[in-house]
């Protein structure tokens, strides 16, 4: 017998990132959803951004999700802020029942920012709500101009793109302004910026837009 | 990337359907897969294959149905579909205000059960 039935193969996983969501706005949390490839910066940047919220008196919490290991959630943790791991085991994304797995670990009601940290990939964490305000796109100058065009999902999703290891560019020959144009072409909403995660740079910037869209948003 | 976790999100779904509907086992699964998802056809057979033993869908088919990116250009009109996972203009005046309605499909869109 045929059975006709057409149903969103996610559904289960957007059903799911819903509930998150309410218990997010409920608790009066603020969730960004970092994406990047290996290695763009992501803790570097999570780090950064911490030190620079904290003084501005907004309590952060970190959610790290990688396929293996604590090495992240230990350098957040040393930063004094609350802080679960999530192993996927061998998953290349986060999604949203691993994310609610993880919140009776966080005391939500003390904090105002919910950072996740995704896993290292520009394919497939795009397609996977977990319930975030936000998703937030990070790209190292030293892996090339032409991502946005080969990885267009995550650059398209994505409320703002972190231009990261701009410290870098006097050995690289990277085009920087491609990189916009192009992200821009893809998504003319995105907000751009530049920073490098090592040295602060750009990272006060970023954060005051940051604190302006949480302020309009929640 | 994740073709493994969609199958069995596809296998979730359609052991719901089966669960109390009389029939015991599953003849084919039909799903629609847009290009932009980057969702790769033989990946997907592939963890189908590598999950079927064992269950329900052991003598399963599956039937996948590509969607091409496309959409609607706000200047001209013009109805497009393209190879490319992304369009940023459009192929007849290369606007650029497009409204892309195809190509992020990720649905189950039938079975055959027995
Ligand atoms: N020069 C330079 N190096 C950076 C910058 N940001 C991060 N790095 C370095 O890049 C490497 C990877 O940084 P991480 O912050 O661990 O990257 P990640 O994206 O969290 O990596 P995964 O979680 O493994 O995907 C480290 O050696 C960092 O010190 C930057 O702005 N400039
Ligand atoms: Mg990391
Ligand atoms: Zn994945
Ligand atoms: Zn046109």
């Amino acid at each position: 017998m045929k059975v006709n039935i057409v149903t969103r193969i996610l559904e289960a996983n957007e059903r799911l990132a819903e509930q998150n969501k309410a218990l997010f706005k409920e608790s009066g949390v603020f969730v960004l959803n970092i994406m990047s490839s290996p290695g763009a910066g992501k803790t570097t940047f999570i780090e950064a951004t911490i030190k620079a919220l904290e003084a501005r008196g907004l309590r952060v919490a970190v959610i790290e999700g990688d396929i293996q290991g604590t090495s992240d959630a230990e350098r957040i943790g040393a930063l004094g802020v609350p802080v679960v791991q999530i192993n996927t085991g061998g998953a290349c994304h986060l999604d949203a029942n691993m994310v609610r797995e993880a919140l009776p670990d966080l005391p939500l009601a003390g904090i105002g920012l919910l950072i996740i940290e995704n896993v290292g990939n520009l394919v497939c964490p795009a397609e996977f709500n977990v319930g975030e305000d936000a998703k937030v796109m990070l790209l190292s100058i030293a892996e090339g101009d032409d991502k946005p065009l080969k990885y267009p999902l995550m650059f398209q999703e994505s409320r703002a793109l972190i231009i990261n290891k701009m410290d870098l560019k006097p050995y690289l020959d990277v085009d920087v302004g491609k990189i916009r144009k192009d992200s821009l072409s893809l998504n003319p909403s995105l907000n751009i910026f530049e920073v490098s995660a090592r040295n602060g740079d750009g990272i006060g910037q970023w954060v005051e837009w940051l604190a302006g869209y949480i302020d309009k948003n929640s | 990337m994740h073709e493994a976790s969609i199958m069995q999100s596809v296998f979730e779904i359609a052991l719901g359907k089966l669960e109390g509907s009389g029939y015991e086992r599953v003849d084919s699964i039909s799903l629609r897969i847009g290009r932009a998802t980057g969702v790769v056809s033989d990946a997907l057979k592939f963890a189908f294959e590598a999950l079927k033993p064992g269950t329900p869908f052991y003598g399963a088919a599956l039937v996948i149905d590509e969607v091409p990116v496309g959409g609607v250009c706000l200047s001209c009109g013009e109805d497009f579909s393209t190879d490319e996972r992304f369009v940023f203009q459009c192929p007849a005046c290369a606007g650029s205000r497009l409204d892309i309605t195809r190509g992020r499909e990720l649905d189950l869109t039938g079975m055959e059960v027995s």
